[in-house]
């Protein structure tokens, strides 16, 4: 009789004493932070993006294979359960296919809750288009892109998005190649109103990503380049293969804001 | 005899200048000073400047820096393409006698090269105001194919790796480090300074004892009637996109360097130039340039955005006579019905001679702004 009763104690004692931890984990407190990784897998298709020989088709049953993909995500906000949103502002990440490392966003001190949306610009925002040089450092420093531009200096902008590769489909220039080059910018002009290829897009997590004190969620999207070519607009490489302006780009950006997409959320114990 | 007298010469001579030497360094009288002129000051005729000097100041040391800068082909990727290439002080810092320039591998260019006065008061920069910040502004010609070709990346490392630069950034900016904000603020800092805001009309406006003769004074009456409403004020210009009325040459090529078949050739190219309307891609835009300003336009030759005009009387012909009725012809120039704007050989004349009296000479032989 003493045993067991002595073994129920421990037992509730186990219990209770799980239970408090397991809550201490879940406990939001109020000056928790931690970091929320945005991890994007660029993708064609249900396949990985692959740079360089692999060939894919696109809608269109064009070949296709592709040199470069790059993209700027910007403005990223994290929405709570309780509706509130979390903006965090100043941060500018440029995703570069060619560096692995780059297709992981960190986003640091992130207020401990349960997030339950994100939203992001595909772009850099128009204030910051128009800010002195001394406010373009990091990823939007013009001087940092040597081979790989993502900057227009002849008509002030950053280049949101780029998309290289070639495709037989695509008419043989006067320098012997099939290229197709997309360059998308344009955010609505200085002076005049012209074209703004500003997007954002708004994504409900499957699972809430909880940020605790030793919980640093990871988001898993999918970048879907394969929707660059069909949505809105049909595009075919056949006939459009050379974007350089911000109104030429905006088939593209119509489409291309469905590209992503949210996989899975890991709540990484820290 | 004779020798004694060429002594006797040459003792005078001796004396003379030793006594010369002596009422010299007792003259109670020293020689004046001239005044040290501030690299940056708003002529009193001017409005404010639009760049912000009061949180971006230029001082001594960054401009010259920026001038340093200006004058050195590093910028360029084999080294031979400097900005002053292109943009030479004698012609108020245009590239005489170019209707376009030649870069890199002796290619040309799209457009004439512009003067670089007053641009402080700039609302935006080059033919199409591609550029809306000054400090943004000289990463375009950099990366330019036909001007430097270069990535501005490249020109950090070169002046990182120079055995002067670190240096003269250290002496700039307090740091030897080399950064994108200090390398395209010290070049802005260069190009702020070039003021220009004393010709003899300015002198003439300001009433500092300078008089405009009559032909001049009547071409000033007729600038401010027939002109001024695009080259407004006292700079010259209201930095307004306009189509003047250039005709559109209807098969215009130029000799291009490219790679054809893999093997470097001078192919004949189509020039198509839709002026702001590359910018903005508004229909409402093509055709359009930026007025200029006419200071110093005595040295400026040849003109227009394409350089097409040798001579000032050829503007004024094509004002009188010339203006065709393309896209956005601006409404000024079709008024009364007729195209342009009417002139006698008279106005002519006396506009000519007042566009004269834009001409700036201390500006155009200022010895700081000479490399």
């Amino acid at each position: 009789m003493k045993t067991s009763f002595l073994s129920s104690t421990l037992l509730a004692l186990a219990i209770t004493s799980l239970f408090i931890a397991c809550n201490k984990e879940a406990e939001i407190g109020p000056n928790d932070t931690n970091t929320v990784v945005l991890e994007f897998e660029n993708r064609v298709g249900t396949q990985p993006l692959v740079l360089g020989l692999t060939t894919y088709k696109n809608a269109s049953n064009e070949d296709f294979n592709v040199t470069t993909f790059n993209y700027f995500i910007s403005n990223i906000a994290l929405k709570k359960d309780d509706g509130t949103v979390l903006k965090l502002t100043n941060q500018y990440f440029l995703i570069r296919t060619a560096d692995a490392a780059t297709s992981r966003v960190e986003l640091k001190n992130v207020p401990a809750a349960n997030y339950t949306e994100v939203s992001f610009m595909i772009g850099v925002d128009s204030t910051k288009s128009v800010s002195d040089v001394g406010q373009r450092i990091g990823v939007l420093d013009i001087a940092s892109y040597t081979n790989d531009n993502m900057y227009w200096s002849w008509n002030s902008g950053y280049i949101f998005m780029k998309f290289e590769g070639t495709s037989p489909v695509v008419p043989l220039s006067t320098n012997g190649t099939r290229k197709f080059e997309m360059h998308v910018g344009g955010f609505g002009g200085m002076t005049s109103k012209v074209t703004n290829n500003l997007r954002t897009v708004t994504l409900a997590l499957p699972s809430s990503a909880t940020v605790r004190k030793k919980i640093a969620p990871e988001v898993h999207f999918f970048t879907d380049v394969a929707k660059i070519f069909s949505g809105t607009t049909t595009i075919k490489l056949a006939e459009t293969n050379s974007i350089h302006s911000p109104s030429a780009a905006a088939p593209i950006v119509n489409n291309y804001v469905k590209m992503f997409t949210v996989d899975h959320v890991h709540n990484e114990k820290d | 005899m004779k020798k004694l007298q060429i002594s006797a010469f040459f003792a005078a001579v001796i004396l003379f200048v030793l006594a010369a030497c002596q009422e010299a360094t007792e003259t109670p009288n020293p020689v004046p000073v001239a005044e040290e002129k501030p690299l940056f000051a708003v002529p009193k005729n001017f409005p404010a400047p639009i760049y912000a000097l009061d949180k971006k100041p230029i001082t001594q040391d960054g401009f010259l820096l920026g001038k340093t800068l200006f004058y050195d082909g590093i910028l360029s990727r084999d080294g031979s393409i400097s900005c002053g290439e292109c943009h030479r002080q004698d012609f108020a810092f245009t590239h005489h006698l170019h209707d376009l320039s030649h870069g890199i591998d002796n290619q040309i260019g799209l457009r004439n090269a512009p003067p670089l006065h007053n641009l402080a008061w700039g609302k935006s920069f080059m033919w199409d105001g591609g550029v809306f910040d000054l400090d943004l502004f000289s990463v375009a010609p950099i990366e330019n194919p036909v001007e430097m070709h270069e990535k501005l990346g490249n020109v950090l490392e070169k002046l990182r790796k120079s055995p002067t630069y670190p240096a003269l950034f250290k002496k700039a900016f307090g740091t030897e480090e080399i950064s994108t904000e200090r390398f395209l603020k010290s070049l802005s800092q260069f190009m702020l300074s070039l003021v220009s805001a004393n010709s003899r009309y300015d002198k003439y406006i300001r009433k500092e004892g300078v008089m405009l003769s009559s032909t001049e004074l009547a071409g000033l009456e007729l600038f401010k009637q027939k002109c001024a409403a695009c080259h407004a004020g006292e700079l010259f210009t209201n930095d307004s996109f306009r189509n003047n009325g250039l005709p559109i040459f209807r098969e215009r090529y130029q000799s291009v360097t490219k790679v054809v078949d893999g093997v470097k050739k001078t192919v004949l190219e189509l020039v198509v130039d839709d002026g702001r309307m590359r910018i903005t891609e508004l229909l409402s835009d093509k055709n359009k340039f930026k007025v200029p300003s006419l200071r110093n336009i005595e040295h400026t030759q040849p003109y227009m955005h394409d350089g097409r005009f040798a001579t000032l009387q050829e503007v004024l012909n094509h004002y009188s006579d010339g203006v065709a009725d393309t896209q956005n012809l601006d409404p000024i120039l079709k008024q009364n019905g007729r195209l342009g704007i009417a002139l006698t050989d008279t106005e002519k004349t006396q506009i000519i001679a007042f566009l004269r009296s834009l001409t700036d000479v201390e500006y155009l032989s200022d010895k700081r702004f000479t490399p």
